[in-house]
């Protein structure tokens, strides 16, 4: 009886313990697949991250009606108006010299103003002065030149922004002393006022007479220049003065311009004057750096003109860029203050935003049913205001974040302000607020694949030899010295290597660039002469070093190479380089040698590659059976024969892998690329100058990239490429390593 | 177990063998794979040309050890230590002047798991003539031919000359790396236990394969199997730990040996 109870409890043992191995089973399988989806997971997670930054890059332009009322002042021209800086404040600037502010959200009238006009007296043109600020100036037909600026600045009550509209009269003057232009009408009116206070106008009155009037605020002295000689018979049909004033352009009926220069205030030249269309030149303005002239005409077209440096070092006007047409006569552009959009409007009211870098028209739509008298951007481009002639004002929201960063302008050349061609350039952020940012991604890639192939270049063919030779040649003894010393460099922080790099080696290699450029020859040469040396030793003597230990005679050698070049670069430099390779090479060759150069890079870099490449190749080269190499030398193959025909083919795999792998570690190499190059974006396979990788640029630019600016989401896109490139050169290594593989490692 | 060198050799074998030209013979071999334990003590053994001579004893007794000599593959080995003299053709082939890789040539070699290189049929057969500085495709073409008829291999591959060898049969495998080992023309063949992974009817086969090369090579062949001893070879070499024991004509040692150990090997007393 206590037999069977016995049996029976031990079988229920046996059985709980199974459940319990079951149990523990499952809960391992669990852990260990909740770990595995993890990983995928988070990866995942990572790619969404970098794509969800990087996607709104992409997005379109859009322009949508925000806010729309009628000033009900029907009977009084509206001459100009703008926005503040918040999009609360808007204001108009009637004919008889009224400005009422309102407020943008409702409609209601803030504030009105008024400039000092004389009884019934009138105002002809006015014209916004300033891109940072709502100066502007009017011309009455009293002929006085009236300068104001209506200022909204935030009042902050209690954490509430209230803007505080306020008028400021900054000058009053004639347009002229001399009685010429007096009570005539004008036709065309400009005005500047640049960043030392002096202002500059430009008008042309109904005899088709031009003008140009200067105030030099420092010395409070007026200029003024009567250009009726320089204009010939053809009707002037638009002006345009540059912000800082240095420069007129007139566009004529002809479909030609001028250039005049006003830098010299007491004198204006004609600088050059070219054709520009067929049809006549109806509305011009500089675009924001008061370099890009864009330009509009009565058939439609819309254009952008740069100066570009000619042979003879002048600069002549050239078209860039081209924009979609507008079906009828382009009456007025108008600039942004922030980028190089701006907008076009023909007179059937069609509105056009264009952006100059990319010659893109970004959205088209017919803005007013009556004819607009007059538009602006808000100071941060946000928005524009409208007006028509049946005062009906609409306020616009502007969506364009990232105007610049089309496909093309990321990865095509583009032809930027300054430049004489169409180039790849990376130049993220500039000194000033006119400065324009250049986002090519091209010349990082360039970067990174330049560095990634110096450090190949220096680091495969070490790697690979050292594996062959503690593989298959190194006796014993020495494979266990060499092996894990290799090993342990993948331990140094490349932190450390880059250090090393950029302030020790890069300074040596400068200072003793002949020495350098002599070591590998020298090697090459010595580790012959050692063959032979080796060769003419008398077989009895050779058998009794250990095998493997024949290539550690070559050591002798390499240090005899390593002394000979310290020796000899000096006697060489001094006779064959003038003294001086650098500054032979760079006069002589033209070659630039950069102190942080590529060739550093691949040296340093190379360190941080050989490890890997090492390890991976070394343990897929000893992997293959000895029965193979034994049969090839039962063959009467040679060891050299053995290696390269049966042990390096039947590793293939393994060592494609860990090239891969080298490579994969070198494109995302981050610390070394950055601290051991100039980080120069240039694109120049040259080893003698730097380069800028994505991840250096990423860790470089960081700091100056707001969140969410166009700088902030390049540099993801930046991080997705290198993900994907990463991702592509792994998948590519498994896929053929798996291949070759399959194909040659059968043992 | 003092066994009398000089009478491993009967008298009658002595005589036998006067008649054959000799073309490997040691003289007084030893060897160390470390410098305590010795792997061969002082064998002296010829071997006569166009013959099959068998290595038969126990296992570890150093019958791969001696075969591996006559190649110098042994070599390979880190810190072994040969004493007396191997001499090929009257040639001591650890003279300076030997060139191994072409010692290796002569002298090829099957071993006990086939082992074919990750290539094609061909390139396998290929790979010993070209090591050896043969490129001309059209005369490795032939020698590929040649050397697959040999084996007795070619009827079968022809075909798939092209495909990669590691998809043969075991039996085929070991044959292909007879055919490869006869692609270099050598003059000896030294075989260790070629048969000894293989089914009957494989073995069969490369037991016929050897019986069609006796006439044209000089085989030593290891085997662990007695009846394939007595069935391939002429001559037989028994060994026991290190020492040559006995060389006999095959006939003579497995029905009448000269010596005691001998007779109590082959009657199964003890192996
Ligand atoms: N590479 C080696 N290093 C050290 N000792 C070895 C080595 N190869 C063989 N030996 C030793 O030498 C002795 C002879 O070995 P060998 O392989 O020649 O024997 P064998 O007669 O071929 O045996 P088997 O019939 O089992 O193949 C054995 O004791 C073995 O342990
Ligand atoms: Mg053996």
């Amino acid at each position: 009886m206590s037999l069977f109870i016995e049996k029976e409890l031990k079988e229920s043992n046996i059985s709980k313990y199974r459940k319990k191995a079951l149990r523990n089973n499952k809960i391992a399988g669990i852990i260990i697949s909740l770990g595995g989806y993890g990983v995928v997971l988070s990866i995942t997670a990572i790619l969404l991250f970098l794509i969800y930054e990087a996607v709104p890059l992409s997005f379109s332009a859009a322009i949508e009606e925000f806010s729309f009322f009628n000033s009900k002042n029907k009977n009084e021209k509206i001459m100009l108006a703008g926005l503040d800086r918040y999009v609360e404040v808007e204001y108009l600037v009637f004919e008889n010299g009224i400005i009422n502010f309102y407020s943008v959200s409702d409609g209601s009238l803030l504030k009105v103003e008024k400039l000092p006009l004389k009884l019934n007296e009138k105002i002809l043109c006015a014209d916004k002065g300033s891109l940072s600020n709502e100066i502007f100036s009017v011309v009455t037909d009293s002929s006085r030149l009236i300068v104001a600026e209506a200022r909204m600045l935030p009042n902050y009550d209690r954490n509430k922004r209230v803007i505080v509209p306020e008028l400021k009269i900054k000058s009053i003057s004639n347009l002229s002393d001399e009685d010429d232009s007096k009570n005539r009408s004008i036709k065309l009116f400009k005005y500047s006022k640049n960043e030392d206070g002096n202002d500059f106008w430009a008008w042309v009155n109904d005899r088709n007479e031009l003008f140009v009037k200067i105030f030099e605020a420092e010395e409070e002295v007026f200029y003024f220049h009567s250009l009726i000689d320089q204009v010939r018979d053809v009707e002037i049909t638009s002006l345009a003065i540059t912000q800082n004033g240095e420069s007129l352009i007139v566009g004529e009926n002809s479909g030609e311009l001028l250039w005049f220069d006003i830098s010299d205030y007491n004198e204006v030249k004609l600088k050059d004057n070219w054709k520009a269309s067929a049809s006549a030149v109806s509305a011009i303005d500089f675009l924001i750096g008061d370099n890009a002239l864009a330009l509009g005409t009565t058939a439609g077209e819309v254009q952008v003109w740069f100066p570009i440096r000619t042979k003879n070092n002048n600069f002549k006007f050239q078209r860039i860029h081209r924009f979609k047409s507008h079906d009828s006569a382009v009456s007025e552009i108008f600039v942004s203050s922030r980028n190089r959009s701006f907008i076009s409007i023909d007179e059937s009211n069609v509105l056009q935003l264009n952006y100059s870098t990319t010659s893109e028209t970004q959205v088209k739509f017919t803005a007013s049913t009556n004819s607009i008298t007059t538009a602006s951007f808000s100071p941060k481009s946000d928005a524009l205001i409208i007006a028509d002639e049946q005062a009906n004002i609409g306020i616009f929201k502007v969506d364009n974040d990232h105007p610049e960063t089309t496909i093309d302008a990321l990865f095509g050349k583009m032809w930027y302000e300054g430049y004489d061609s169409p180039e790849f350039v990376w130049q993220s952020t500039g000194g000033t607020d006119e400065f324009e940012s250049k986002f090519s991604l091209i010349p990082l890639i360039f970067g990174t694949f330049k560095g990634t192939l110096y450090a190949m270049l220096f680091s495969v063919p070490l790697a690979l030899f050292a594996a062959i030779y503690v593989s298959q040649f190194a006796p014993k003894k020495v494979a266990r010295i060499i092996k894990p010393t290799i090993e342990i460099m993948a331990a140094l922080p490349s932190v450390v290597i880059g250090f090393l790099a950029g302030l020790y080696f890069s300074p040596l290699f400068q200072e003793h660039l002949m020495t350098v450029l002599l070591i590998p020859v020298l090697i090459i040469i010595m580790f012959l002469v050692s063959v032979f040396v080796w060769k003419s030793i008398p077989e009895i003597k050779r058998v009794k070093f250990a095998k493997g230990t024949d290539l550690l005679f070559v050591l002798p050698f390499l240090v005899i190479s390593f002394l000979l070049a310290a020796g000899v670069s000096n006697i060489l430099e001094l006779n064959l380089f003038d003294g001086n390779i650098n500054q032979w090479m760079y006069e002589v060759l033209g070659i630039n040698y950069d102190q942080r150069n590529s060739f550093v890079v691949g040296f340093a870099l190379g360190f941080a590659v050989v490890p890997i490449i090492f390890t991976i190749s070394e343990d897929s080269l000893s992997n293959v059976p000895q029965s193979l190499t034994s049969a090839s030398f039962a063959l009467g193959a040679s060891p050299w024969q053995t290696v390269v025909r049966i042990v390096l083919p039947a590793a293939a795999g393994g060592i494609f892998s860990a090239i891969m792998l080298g490579l994969g570690r070198a494109i995302g190499e981050t610390m070394i690329v950055l601290m051991a190059t100039g980080n120069t974006p240039i694109m120049d396979l040259s080893p003698f100058n730097g380069f800028r990788a994505m991840s250096a640029s990423i860790a470089v630019e960081i700091p100056e990239a707001p969140v969410d600016g166009t700088l902030y989401r390049v540099l993801f896109l930046t991080a997705l490429l290198l993900f994907a490139f990463t991702f592509a050169i792994n998948s590519v290594a498994a896929l053929i390593g798996d291949r070759l593989r399959k194909k040659y490692a059968r043992f | 177990m003092a066994i009398n060198i000089s009478t491993a050799i009967s008298r009658e074998t002595v005589s036998e063998l006067l008649n054959e030209n000799i073309v490997i013979q040691t003289n007084n071999l030893s060897l160390y794979y470390t410098p305590e334990k010795s792997a061969l003590k002082n064998v002296n053994i010829q071997i006569p040309e166009k013959k099959v001579t068998a290595f038969i004893g126990p296992s570890g007794c150093g019958k791969s050890t001696l075969l591996r000599n006559f190649n110098r593959m042994n070599d390979l080995i880190p810190g072994i230590k040969i004493e007396g003299k191997i001499l090929i053709n009257g040639k001591n082939i650890y003279d300076p002047d030997v060139e191994l890789e072409d010692l290796r040539k002569r002298v090829g070699m099957v071993f006990q798991k086939s082992n074919p290189f990750p290539m094609s049929i061909w390139e396998n057969i290929a790979f010993g003539p070209k090591v050896n500085g043969l490129s001309n495709k059209k005369d490795i073409d032939e020698i590929v031919e040649e050397s697959l008829r040999q084996a007795d291999l070619w009827k079968e591959v022809k075909e798939r000359l092209n495909e990669s060898a590691l998809d043969l049969s075991g039996g085929q495998q070991q044959r292909l790396c007879i055919a490869r080992a006869l692609a270099n023309k050598p003059e000896i063949i030294l075989m260790d236990e070629p048969a000894s992974a293989l089914d009957p009817i494989s073995t069969g086969k490369i037991e016929e394969t050897i019986d069609e090369l006796r006439n044209n090579y000089t085989i030593v062949i290891v085997t662990h199997n007695m009846q394939q001893a007595a069935r391939i070879s002429d001559y037989t070499a028994f060994m026991m730990v290190g020492e040559l024991v006995e060389f006999n004509d095959t006939n003579t040692l497995f029905t009448h040996p000269d010596k005691k150990l001998t007779e109590e090997y082959i009657t199964g007393r003890f192996g």
